[in-house]
Formats: C-alpha cells, structure tokens, sequence
C-alpha cells in the first residue's frame, strides 16, 4: 500500500511538472479503433492508409490533442487490429471495438469491401464513422446513417469524366484492356458507353486476369491497332507488368491511363522518366495550389515516411481524419451529435471543401493525374487542375 | 495475326516468363524430389531474394548481379537452419518420416506466415521497386529490355547447370538415386542426410536468385511470394513430381501456352488454359507429362 502511495505520489509529481508547460495530457486520451489489412492479399496496400493515421495522430498530439466543444483538447490514441484482408474479420473487430473495448471513435478499415460490411454494424450500434478507401457505384446503395463516404473516384462519374477528358484532348479511337477485378470492371462497364456517347472508337477491348504474369501478346496487338489512347484498367500489380511490357513494346499512343497503380510512390521509383506521361485516377495533387493544406500535408508525410503519399489513398484517409476532427471540435463525442455534425457540415480539407449528400462526398469533382517530371499533376477536371494534359512522348 | 506469332517477340516473352517458372519450380521440386517436403513457403523465399536485392541497390547501390550470391547464401542457410532445426530428427525416424509428407505442409505452412509477417515488420507492407538494367534494345526487330533478357539468361542458365549437375556429377547421380529409390540408394553408400541437406540448401537458393531476379520487373512486397508458391506447384505437377528436368521444361511449357494461348485466344482464358492442361494432366498423366520423355 505504502509502494503504491508513493509511486502515485511520483506519477502526481510528474504530471505537475508537466502541468505547467499548458498539455492537457493529463486527460484521458480519446481512444479510437480500426482494423486494417496488415496480412492477406490487401496488406501491400494498407500502408497507403495506415501510414496518414500514424501521422494524423503525432499531428493532433503534437498540437494538445483533438479539440472538443469548448475548447477542451484530449489526446489521441489509435486502438487497433489485423484484419487479415477478410471482411469478416472486419465486422467482428468494429464490434468487439464498440462493444468490448468501447471506443470513443472509429475510422475506416482498407478497401471497399471491408466498408461494404461494416456499413450494417455501425447502423446497428449507432456509430457513426467515415469511411475513406472504398470507391464503387455499390457504395452508393449505402442506406444514409452512419457512414460516409470520401472519395470520388466512382466508376460511374469517372467513365463519363475519362471520356470528356479523352474527346477534350482530341483522342478518337482508344484500347481498353481491363484486370478482370470488380473495381476495373465497374469502371469499363461505365466507359464503354461513356465513349460511345462521346463519339470515341474501342478498337480493343480485352479483359486479362488479376495473376497474369505478361501481356506482350495484348500489347503487341494494341499496339498494331495504334489507338489514340490505351486505357490499362490496372490494378497495382499489374500496373507494374503492363508499364514495364508496353515500354519494352515502344506503345506510341500519345494517351496512356494505368487505372490505379501509378500514384503509389514504388511505381515512379521502378519507372522513373518511363512513368512521365501515364495518367491515373485520383482527385487530390500535392502539387496544388488551390488547397493550402495539401501542401503541409505532402512535405509532413514525405519528411516522416520518406516517400509521396499515394494521392488516391492517402489522400481520401487524410480527408476523412480532418473531417472527423472538425466534427468532433464542433459536436463532441455524443455519437447521435457527432453523426448530426458529419452528415450536415460542411468541412475544409487537403481536397478543398467537403459536403455529404446522404452517403456521398457532393463536392469534390471526380479527376484524373497525370506523372510529369516525376510528379502527380492534376489534369482533370479544368477546374481543379495543376497542369495541362501532355501527350505522352515516348517512354 | 500469324505474323503475331510468328514473331520473336512472342517468343522472347515466353521465353522470359518461361524460364522463371522453371527456375522457380526446380527449387521446389528438389526438395520435394529428396526429402518428400511440401514446400508451401517456397514462393516466401522468392520474397526475401527480391528483398535481398531492393535492399542491396537502394541502400549499397551494390548491382543485382551481385545479389544473386547474396541471396543465394541467405537462403541456403535459412534452408540449412529449417532442415536441422525441423526435419532432420523427423525425416530419421521411420515412423515420423512416413508422415513428414502431410506434416511439411502445415509446419512450411507456418515458416510461411512467419516470414511474410516478419518482412513486413521489418520493411513495412508498403510496396517497394527499383531500376536497374531497364534499356530497351532491339535486336532483330525484337524489342527486349535489358534486365529481362539477363533474367531470361539467369534462369535458364541456372536450370540447365542444375541439371548437368545432375547428370554429369557423382553427387548429382547420388541425388537422383535418393529421388528414385531411396532405400536403395541408402543401401549402396549413399551418405541420404548429406543429400538431403544439400538439396534443401540448393533449392532455397535457387527460390533467392530467382527473387532477385523477379525484382528487378515486379513490385516487392512482403506477400509477393504465394502466387510463385502456387505456379511452382503447378509446374511440377504437370512435369512429374521430383522429375527434375521435366520441371523444367513444363515451366518453359506454361510460359508458351500462357503467351501464346493469350494470343490465340484471349487473355481471359489464360487462367482456364493454365489450369485446364493442370487438371487434365492430373487426369490423364498424374504421373506428370513428361515424366518418360525426359530422363534427368
């Protein structure tokens, strides 16, 4: 008992010296839990969102913590899981979160399909929480509650959006080749008809399996076709494959989208000048000019993690961090209050101001990237660009 | 469309992934061959030979090449540790040996989740590449880049070399004896537990040089190494469990279908042509397709 006094004792001395430098780390931390694919097939990718949770979390702390109503700031403390990839190890972990190691907040695990599943548990617990990499036109089907959702990068808006982007730069015949998973899939089954409607040709339209492992022989057709534009519906991997052929290849075409892959920072260092010219899907520049927090936000993650931050994933997690936090500073931590602040407020981020309409982001316009000099350039839409589209020269 | 295949271009590109199934498969089936190891974690060691190598250039700047040796060693010495460390008391005992089939799945199964999670404690699960040797060239209107045409050289070098040791060295012959009949093998003088260490070591190794070499084209990630598992499988099935050379030249055989049967058809049935000829050789010939044809 006496031991116990006295270490109580030093703890209350500590905290008093500490006390007078103006922390409130005296105050129990905010806890706030996630799962996330450290093992399985998504794990390569998580990093892309584990890594801005790591860096919103030093940011906040660093500053006093996460501010509350009336001004009161609390630190803030990550509880989290593996959800070894699988959806069903997601839904169990939030609840266990809610329910066992009660929580104060959520954010979002990686990957659409993990937020399609936990989307009826933080209906049924009340919990309200953003969500961030989830990107199909199913998301939409969401019934409004308790998720949100951030990005734009939605397959129906951006096969519209990439075939007014092709018709603007004057690109009349195209060759799609598409990885055989449902994100690239959504995506061609909105393009086609996008370029239909726009008066564009498709003179391939392959589809190739997510574990091939070449793709000379597409290429080499593509290529004896010369269209326009080739348009890689690739997934990261395959991205990889399909840059490193169609280089060895010398595709010609002035117009070359690798769906998603090319953001991500190992890309550009396997590539290098190669990659200049490749346009990707994502909404968010580091480059721009428009969104002063972009700027602090990619030279803070660049100085910690020594590499760019993806401008698809980490991006739309930051967003969601940032929407969170302004939603807590305005609404506490009462979850009926908070969901209230989420669904109604209107929130500044690295990506410029977000609003929800029901489950959906309803500003932040749908873009394109493209690589320029080593850099993530946004070139669509006109209103939100940092450069002007360049045909691609060479590789 | 017959110029097309007509082309060395094709060619090249077959040849190319070709040889790196063969590469990757004769590891596995050396040590399947001699110590009847289902090696689950074989495609985890192509992960760490691609680690080897990104690491070795990004920080030392040391060349590719020169990972080879290094991830070699570092292999064959993780090797040396599983077998002394797991399989040689099981593989002594009669009684355990007859099981150590079954039980090398489970126990490689294990080596296989904790290497892909120590690499990524270690490195992190963040995707990593590097360039090196990436000059286009064209040599008969085939377009090859460099570091492509040094895999395809590697890999085939290797898998040939391997298999003249095989036929031309005394312990080569002495490792084809503990394959075929293994009591018998024991009987004239063969030292099996000497063989049985230098193939594991040897077919670690060759799944390190082979990281070493699919890094150079791949992204590098902690969990890279499952899909190499799954063709090495393939590949030795369709070849002749523990027949050496008919691996090999079913890992050659994939990699001509898979270009070619792309082009013939469509990518979408590359899956259904690669394991529609493994279920039907399993049916036909489960004793692998090549298994007379070539004798190692």
């Amino acid at each position: 008992m006496k031991r116990r006094t006295t270490l109580a004792g030093i703890a209350l001395g500590a905290l008093m010296a500490v006390a007078p430098l103006g922390t409130a780390w005296a105050a129990d931390p905010i806890r706030i839990g996630y799962a996330i694919a450290r093992t399985g097939i998504f794990a390569a990718a998580a990093p892309s969102q584990e890594n801005p949770y790591a860096l919103w979390q030093e940011q906040v702390n660093a500053a006093g913590g996460m501010e509350l109503p009336g001004g009161e700031r609390r630190p803030v403390e990550f509880v989290s899981y593996d959800d070894q990839s699988n959806p069903a190890n997601t839904v169990r972990i939030y609840e266990r979160l809610i329910t066992q190691d009660k929580v104060d907040l959520l954010a979002a695990p990686w990957g659409t399909p993990m937020h399609l599943a936990l989307a009826p548990v933080l209906q049924r617990y009340k919990f309200p929480m953003v969500g961030n990499t989830a990107a199909s036109v199913q998301l939409r089907k969401v019934a409004p509650g308790y998720i949100w959702f951030v990005t734009s990068a939605i397959p129906d808006s951006m096969g519209a959006e990439m075939a007014a982007m092709l018709k603007a730069n004057g690109m009349k015949s195209v060759a799609v080749l598409a990885n055989e998973l449902p994100y690239a899939q959504e995506f061609r089954s909105f393009l086609l008809p996008a370029l239909k409607e726009q008066g564009i040709e498709v003179l391939v339209d392959q589809s190739y399996p997510p574990d091939a492992k070449d793709m000379t022989s597409l290429l080499v057709e593509v290529k004896g076709k010369s269209p326009d534009a080739v348009l890689a519906l690739t997934y990261p991997a395959d991205a990889f494959l399909f840059t490193g052929q169609a280089r060895e290849l010398g595709l010609a075409s002035p117009f070359v989208l690798s769906l998603i892959g090319p953001t991500i920072d190992a890309y550009r260092k396997a590539f290098g000048g190669a990659a200049d010219g490749i346009v990707s899907s994502a909404h968010w520049s580091g480059q721009s000019d428009m969104w002063p927090r972009g700027k602090a936000f990619f030279d803070a993650y660049v100085a910690k993690f020594g590499e760019e931050p993806d401008a698809l994933d980490s991006a739309v997690t930051w967003m969601s961090m940032e929407i969170l936090q302004q939603a807590v500073a305005k609404a506490g931590l009462d979850h009926e209050k908070l969901r209230e602040a989420i669904a109604t407020g209107t929130f500044d981020t690295i990506n410029g101001p977000v609003k929800f309409d029901g489950v959906q982001n309803a500003m932040t316009p749908t873009g394109f990237v493209q690589i320029q000099n080593g850099k993530i350039e946004l070139v669509w839409p006109p209103a939100i660009k940092t450069a002007d589209f360049k045909p691609k020269q060479g590789w | 469309m017959v110029d097309t295949l007509l082309s060395g271009q094709l060619l090249f590109a077959a040849l190319v992934s070709g040889s790196l199934y063969a590469l990757v498969a004769l590891g596995l089936n050396l040590v399947y061959g001699t110590l009847r190891l289902l090696n689950i974690a074989h495609g985890d060691l192509v992960m760490i030979g691609a680690y080897v190598a990104f690491w070795l250039f990004t920080l030392l700047a040391v060349p590719p090449v020169v990972a080879l040796v290094v991830a070699a060693v570092l292999c064959a010495v993780l090797g040396w540790a599983v077998y002394a460390g797991l399989f040689r008391r099981m593989l002594a005992k009669p009684a355990l040996a007859r099981r150590v089939e079954a039980n090398s799945l489970i126990l490689f199964y294990g080596i296989s989740v904790i290497l892909q999670n120590s690499a990524a404690l270690a490195f992190t699960a963040s995707p990593r590449a590097y360039r090196w040797l990436d000059t286009v060239i064209t040599w008969g209107g085939v377009s090859m880049t460099l570091n492509r045409l040094l895999t395809l050289g590697v890999a085939a070098g290797l898998c040939l070399g391997v298999l003249a040791f095989l036929r031309f060295h005394l312990f080569g012959w002495g490792l084809r004896a503990v394959i075929q009949r293994r009591e018998a093998a024991q009987v004239v003088g063969v030292n099996i537990e000497r063989v049985q260490l230098a193939t594991i070591c040897a077919g670690f190794a060759v799944a390190g040089m082979a990281g070493v070499l699919v890094s150079m084209t791949e992204q590098i990630t902690p969990f890279m190494g499952f899909p190499f598992t799954i063709v090495a499988f393939v590949v030795i099935i369709v070849g002749g469990l523990g027949n050496i050379g008919a691996g090999v030249l079913a890992g050659f055989a994939l990699g001509l279908v898979e270009t070619y049967g792309i082009a013939l058809t469509s990518a979408g049935y590359r899956s259904i042509l690669i394991y529609g000829i493994f279920v039907a050789v399993l049916m036909v010939r489960p004793e692998g397709l090549f298994t007379r044809a070539v004798r190692t």
